[in-house]
């Protein structure tokens, strides 16, 4: 140690040097004799990528990492150990500031701490290898590429290739040696197509007209068909919605002042389904969702006002307006870049390229976004008596409410607990009332739920570690740094929400159309190019098609960002027309289909299953749009699913075992759980029996003269095909048995009873017919196994 | 039957290569190892040692064959290390109980009964409640839990637990899940690691005596985590079995019947799927109708408690929290893997010398009964018993309780009680300061109490992750220490 002084003016000489990448052999012996060892006894522990916790966000593992500091600033200011933080925690002179933390440093390794800042800190260390990589995504990932044009391959079968998209899929499928299978019957074809674009089983005249069709564009009129009929928006809004996390309910609400029911969100759910309907092109769909109330556009369409809701339908998390601010950052990002940018809420993301300021630099805009307490009327009042009546109403609680605000401060100073207490519950109780009105009343306007820009916007500090207390640098708010330019623009135009919604829908954004293409491949196919619909970053696996998903996200732009035409090109393609067949040295060779050598067999979704169940029984209510219903109050509703009331913090039993969404959370690919819970909806649920005892009630059913005619009847209403001869025998067989009896198992179904009540009180709809309590008949029984039967709930 | 058998063989070696080609270069997951039971034979071409073969072949293997189509199942699965415990019972005392009342005697605080204590901004309150030694162990435990105080030998008394948050909502969620945020809850976690042991039964139950607690469903969630890890949220208060779990029962037809029909359902689905790819879910559907089946007798017959006999029932008590105990118990019996019992009402901010005591009689003689009828069957050794809340309570008067004072909320201080499965009974851990304001000694958060709980299961809770959206999810976030010297 005694050699330092001696060897440190040596290397002062060199001070400017030590900067440079190179250093001189001396201060590499200096840097590995003298620093390393501190470093790495002493510091590495808690400061380095190794670390199993990484403490301050500090690394002193690299001199890139040293010099960019941790929470607190930069750890060293080379050439000046006064102004280094380093120097200044291993002195132990600030109590606030001791480094290392369990003991302190021996006098002679403090010097030669700071005779290494003196000389300039020279350092021989690059960046670690997981630094590095985090520098080089930028760079090599694939999914923030520019999307490039790619030549359609060579096609080896030019009979099978309809499409250019089945040139990418051959040519992966010869590169593995593999074959598509042949194409499924029409049959099979019509019912995966029509439950795919509009999420409900084709009539049996559909199907018939289907088959005897033999022109060669027969499909294409069944598709073009399907993409016209307005529950293609039902279908594939509902899919959206998933991922926009809709709710009806505010999931925890802000104490004391909100309620917990959104009564407009299904105005948000409307013109989802109204856009998808309208082929709105994907760009304008992005634009108006997080920035409507900025476009010219919407002077003319007041209603458009509505797709805000895709940032206000999210959790109010107690009122925690950093927590509600997360959920849009995260909500945006995940939904239309695939990107997790709320990880780097705390610190840098760990994978991605996305720095914490990034972070923060989104905050800012949605910091500076308020939602206003009345919302803007988007339809045209008429002064009906109906509405004269609901004005009066609201204008009551209106003033109600005022008063009650108004009290509250009131109270509070003259610490009257018990008055003030009485007074907020009051106003809880008048906040509900506002909603249950606004909600149930049909003469009550629909209203939109907006975001505004606050007068003025304001960028905002870095949180350090996520914590609001803990302000770091400001930044400006502005797009992420991964898919800017080298300059990037600061927004200043109000929040700049405008900015980032024409930054996420510029087609110079390779994620945007990417991620959407994804996820529409992954409801025609049960998977994804990208399994992980709403990550595309580091950690995701490799896209099966690259150069295809390149290929229809530029087709996708080409064609004016038109969602239809997306689905027309992919399913006129022979890829989703192929039979589900199995071919075991495939499967071997490809078990999870990822080539799509065959169709995937996939199960219905819940929507998709109960409304299908309606539509057989020919009772499925066919309007559109409209307030939402309560299933779980109303269970004798006929009313497609999408239209029950979305209660995020209480959903039912049945919507979770049947893997529903959670509205809590980007959902871009559902679970896919098999448990009993959903076999005992089946076997046991009013609606199943109901549907069973009104298929034969069907005077087509009654008027049948034998019994085979009954069991194609059957077939053909449930499957939308004939029996097998098998299954004729079985059939056949099984209904001429007489069911066996034990009246004293009958149970009562207390649900039943509690239905029956209700529609007494309310007889809003049809009863169901399984009042009647009477045991089924070995025909009911019968249509109620077909239903229980895998075909029912699967597409193949 | 030929083309499986060349399946077989080739997938052995060839087709696990194959699959490299898709996977990235992650690390082996948990979620990988779900395949159903017939996936797995028959990818794998085992017979049934293959489950536990899948052990010793460690994780290499499973992943590889489990990558394309990893699936969830309840079947039960093996920790990575030797388990103390087989059962969680969470006994949620929702409301933030005081524990300078019940379980940590501060006879400071009583010398300081209605004076100011100095930077507590407040004015002491002394427990109104005697505090006697109680056991072999000698532990001081207050009067309102004379039975529990009884089984002290058994219990490992912790005095220094902390939270973030002295709301009762997010601490009650943070509780269970660890998190403020949408996470998955304690039991779905437990659940997703060891499966269950009853296929004919949810394998997370949780009890509550009426409507919902603070934070409803998020207490039971599984977030992220497949929907069949979700607690299944039961009211015990419903007046008729049939009430208990949706659809359980038929309206019309009898079970005799119901069979007949399900073996139609079954030659049906295999004439439909004689064309088809084997599919893991087809077969798995196949079990999951007769699990259902079975589920209808035999879910209901675990709430039935007039099956239980007089001197059973008696032991218990005959009130809501006696038989939610006691439906624990036969839940326990039938393999359940987690319950979560909800047994509330400890908000004192007020009148807390005469509500304290009723919510305390209210468990306290259930969970002693609990405890020694687990001991009789044998089921004590294997079974976890966690009872606390969410948050602790002031040494000082809460203004609001005048003339009859209570406690106003304190995150930094509250006491939780463990027993049974690798607990070490009759002792304390941890300590507050002088006055219970604070824990200071042994700090236990309540991610440590997370991580001792898996732990105590087999699991690393460093380990036991999910990867969701490209990131590894655990229990206990960043954190989390395990309190070893309460495990035995």
């Amino acid at each position: 140690m005694k050699t330092i002084p001696l060897l440190a003016i040596l290397l002062l000489a060199n001070y400017s040097r030590a900067s440079a990448q190179e250093l001189t052999p001396a201060q590499t012996d200096f840097f590995e004799n003298h620093i390393r060892p501190i470093l790495a006894d002493k510091c590495y522990k808690c400061h380095s990528t190794l670390a199993e916790k990484i403490k301050g966000g500090l690394l002193l593992d690299s001199r890139e990492a040293l010099l960019k500091g941790g929470d607190s600033g930069k750890a060293i200011v080379p050439g000046d150990p006064e102004a280094s933080l380093l120097i200044k925690a291993v002195r132990y002179t600030d109590p606030d500031l001791q480094m290392p933390k369990d003991k302190k440093l021996a006098d002679d390794e403090i010097a030669a701490l700071e005779q290494w800042v003196k000389m300039g800190a020279p350092d021989p260390r690059t960046a670690t290898a997981d630094q590095r990589k985090w520098s080089d995504n930028k760079t090599n990932h694939w999914a923030w590429q520019p999307i490039k044009r790619v030549a359609i391959p060579e096609a080896s079968d030019s009979d099978w290739c309809k499409t250019p998209v089945d040139n990418f899929i051959l040519a992966k499928l010869d590169e593995n040696g593999l074959k598509p299978n042949p194409p499924a019957d029409k049959r099979t074809l019509i019912r995966r197509a029509t439950f795919d674009l509009i999420g409900l089983p084709p009539t049996v005249e559909e199907v018939e007209a289907f088959v005897n069709d033999n022109s060669s564009d027969a499909f294409a009129k069944v598709v073009d068909r399907l993409l016209a009929s307005p529950h293609y928006g039902e279908r594939w809004g509902r899919h959206w919605l998933d991922v926009a996390r809709y709710s009806d309910t505010k999931g925890a609400p802000r104490r004391n002042t909100e309620d917990n029911v959104n009564p407009f969100a299904w105005t948000y759910r409307d013109y989802v389904i109204r856009s998808f309907n309208e082929d709105k092109p994907y760009n304008k769909f992005i634009m108006e969702q997080l920035a409507a109330d900025r476009l010219p556009s919407t002077q003319y369409n007041p209603a458009s006002l509505a797709a805000l809701g895709f940032l206000t339908t999210g959790d109010h998390f107690m009122g925690m307006q950093n927590d509600i601010i997360n959920d849009r950052i995260d909500v945006t990002c995940k939904g239309f870049l695939a990107l997790t940018v709320t990880c780097a809420r705390c610190h840098d993301h760990k994978f991605d390229p996305i720095p914490q300021k990034d972070y923060y630099s989104l905050r800012g805009i949605f910091d500076s976004c308020t939602e206003p307490k009345i919302e803007p009327v988007i339809v045209r009042v008429t002064d009906s008596l109906a509405y004269q009546s609901y004005a009066r109403q609201r204008e009551q609680l209106a003033n109600k409410e005022f008063e009650l605000e108004s009290s509250l401060p009131k109270l509070r100073r003259a610490e009257d607990r018990e008055a003030f207490k009485m007074a907020q519950r009051d106003l809880r109780e008048t906040e509900h009332a506002i909603s249950e009105l606004e909600l149930t009343n049909p003469a009550a306007p629909s209203r939109a739920m907006v975001l505004e820009d606050t007068m003025k916007g304001h960028d905002s500090p870095v949180f350090i570690r996520g914590e609001a207390g803990n302000r770091g640098e400001i930044v400006p708010r502005r797009f992420l740094q991964m898919l800017s330019a080298p300059v990037r623009p600061v927004y200043t135009n109000g929040s700049g929400r405008l900015q980032l919604a024409m930054a996420i829908a510029s087609p110079n954004n390779p994620l945007t159309p990417r991620v959407m293409i994804n996820r529409i491949w992954l409801h025609h196919f049960g998977a994804g190019f990208v399994p992980t619909p709403d990550d595309f970053g580091m950690m995701s696996d490799p896209p099966s098609h690259p150069e295809l998903i390149d290929y229809l996200a530029m087709n996708l732009m080409t064609n004016g960002w038109s969602i239809k035409k997306i689905h027309r090109l992919i399913m006129l393609s022979s890829v989703y027309q192929e039979s589900s067949t199995d071919n075991p040295r495939y499967a071997a060779i490809d078990p999870g289909n990822r080539l799509l050598w065959r169709a995937n067999l996939r199960r219905l979704e819940f929507e998709p299953l109960r409304d299908s169940l309606l539509a057989i029984g020919g009772i499925l209510n066919t309007n559109l749009y409209g307030r939402p219903v309560d299933l779980r109050q109303h269970p004798e509703s006929n009313r497609r699913t999408i239209y029950d009331f979305v209660d995020r913090a209480n959903i039912p039993d049945v919507l979770i075992n049947f893997d529903f969404a959670t509205p809590d959370m980007v959902t871009g690919i559902r679970h896919q759980t098999t448990v009993p819970q959903q076999a005992l909806f089946l076997m046991n649920s009013p609606i199943v029996i109901d549907l069973a005892r009104r298929l034969v009630a069907l005077p087509e059913f009654v008027d049948l003269d034998d019994d085979t005619a009954r069991l194609k009847f059957l077939y053909e209403r449930i499957y939308q095909r004939l029996p097998e001869p098998e299954e004729v025998s079985l059939g056949l067989e099984f209904v001429t048995q007489t069911p066996l009896r034990d009246d004293n198992s009958i149970a009562v179904a207390s649900n039943l009873d509690e239905g029956k009540k209700r529609l007494g009180k309310k007889n809003r709809q049809p009863p169901f017919l399984n009042k009647k309590r009477a045991p089924l008949t070995s025909w009911e029984e019968f249509a109620q196994a077909l239903l229980q039967a895998n075909e029912t709930s699967f597409i193949n | 039957m030929r083309n499986q058998q060349f399946a077989l063989t080739v997938i052995s070696d060839k087709a696990m290569n194959q699959d490299d080609n898709y996977k990235s270069e992650h690390s082996v997951h948990l979620e990988d190892h779900f395949l159903t039971r017939r996936q797995f034979l028959q990818r794998a071409g085992m017979g049934f040692g293959a489950l536990s073969l899948a052990a010793l072949f460690g994780e290499g293997l499973l992943s590889n064959i489990a990558h394309a189509e990893a699936e969830a199942t309840l079947l039960p699965k093996v920790p990575p290390f030797p388990a103390k415990a087989k059962h969680v019972v969470h006994v949620f005392a929702q409301g933030a109980p005081s524990h300078v009342d019940t379980w940590d005697p501060k006879p400071a605080l009583t010398r300081m009964d209605g004076k100011e204590i100095p930077n507590m901004n407040g004015v002491g309150y002394g427990s109104p409640f005697k505090f006697t030694n109680r056991g072999k162990a000698g532990i001081e435990v207050s009067e309102v839990f004379p039975q529990m105080g009884d089984m002290v030998d058994d219990l490992a008394v912790i005095r220094s637990c902390y939270t973030d948050i002295p709301a009762h909502e997010v601490a009650t969620i943070m509780m269970n899940t660890g998190s403020r945020l949408v996470r998955p809850s304690l039991g779905s976690w437990v659940l997703y690691g060891l499966g269950s042991e009853n296929q004919n039964m949810p394998g997370f139950i949780s009890l509550r005596p009426g409507g919902a607690p603070p934070g409803g469903t998020s207490n039971w969630q599984s977030a992220f985590l497949p929907g069949l890890y979700q607690g299944v949220s039961i009211n015990t208060k419903v007046p008729t079995l049939n009430q208990l779990i949706e659809n359980i029962r038929n309206p019309v037809t009898p079970l005799e019947e119901q069979r007949r029909q399900l073996d139609l359902v079954h030659k049906l689905n295999e004439i439909h799927s004689q064309n088809l790819q084997k599919e893991a879910q087809l077969e798995s559907r196949l079990e999951a109708f007769e699990m259902a089946f079975k589920m209808q007798t035999e879910a209901t017959d675990a709430f039935d408690l007039s099956k239980e006999p007089q001197g059973i029932r008696e032991l218990y008590g005959r009130s809501a929290q006696g038989n939610q105990m006691l439906i624990t118990r036969r839940l326990i019996e039938r393999g359940v893997r987690f319950v979560q019992v909800w047994a509330g009402g400890w908000d004192h901010h007020q009148d807390l010398e005469e509500r304290l005591p009723e919510r305390a009689k209210d468990i306290d003689q259930p969970l002693a009964a609990f405890i020694k009828d687990l001991k009789q069957r044998g089921l004590f050794d294997e079974t976890l018993i966690v009872w606390g809340g969410e948050f602790g309570r002031k040494p000082t008067r809460d203004r609001n309780g005048g003339d009859n004072p209570g406690r106003d909320h304190n995150a930094k201080a509250f006491s939780t009680i463990l027993a049974g499965g690798g607990v070490r009974g009759g002792m304390t851990y941890g300590a507050t300061d002088e006055f219970g304001n604070a824990a200071i000694e042994n700090k236990v958060h309540v991610h440590d109490l997370h991580a001792t709980i898996l732990a105590l299961l087999g699991f690393d809770h460093k380990k036991l992750t999910y990867r969701y959206n490209g990131r590894d999810f655990r229990l206990t976030e960043t954190y989390g220490e395990i309190i070893k010297p309460v495990i035995a």
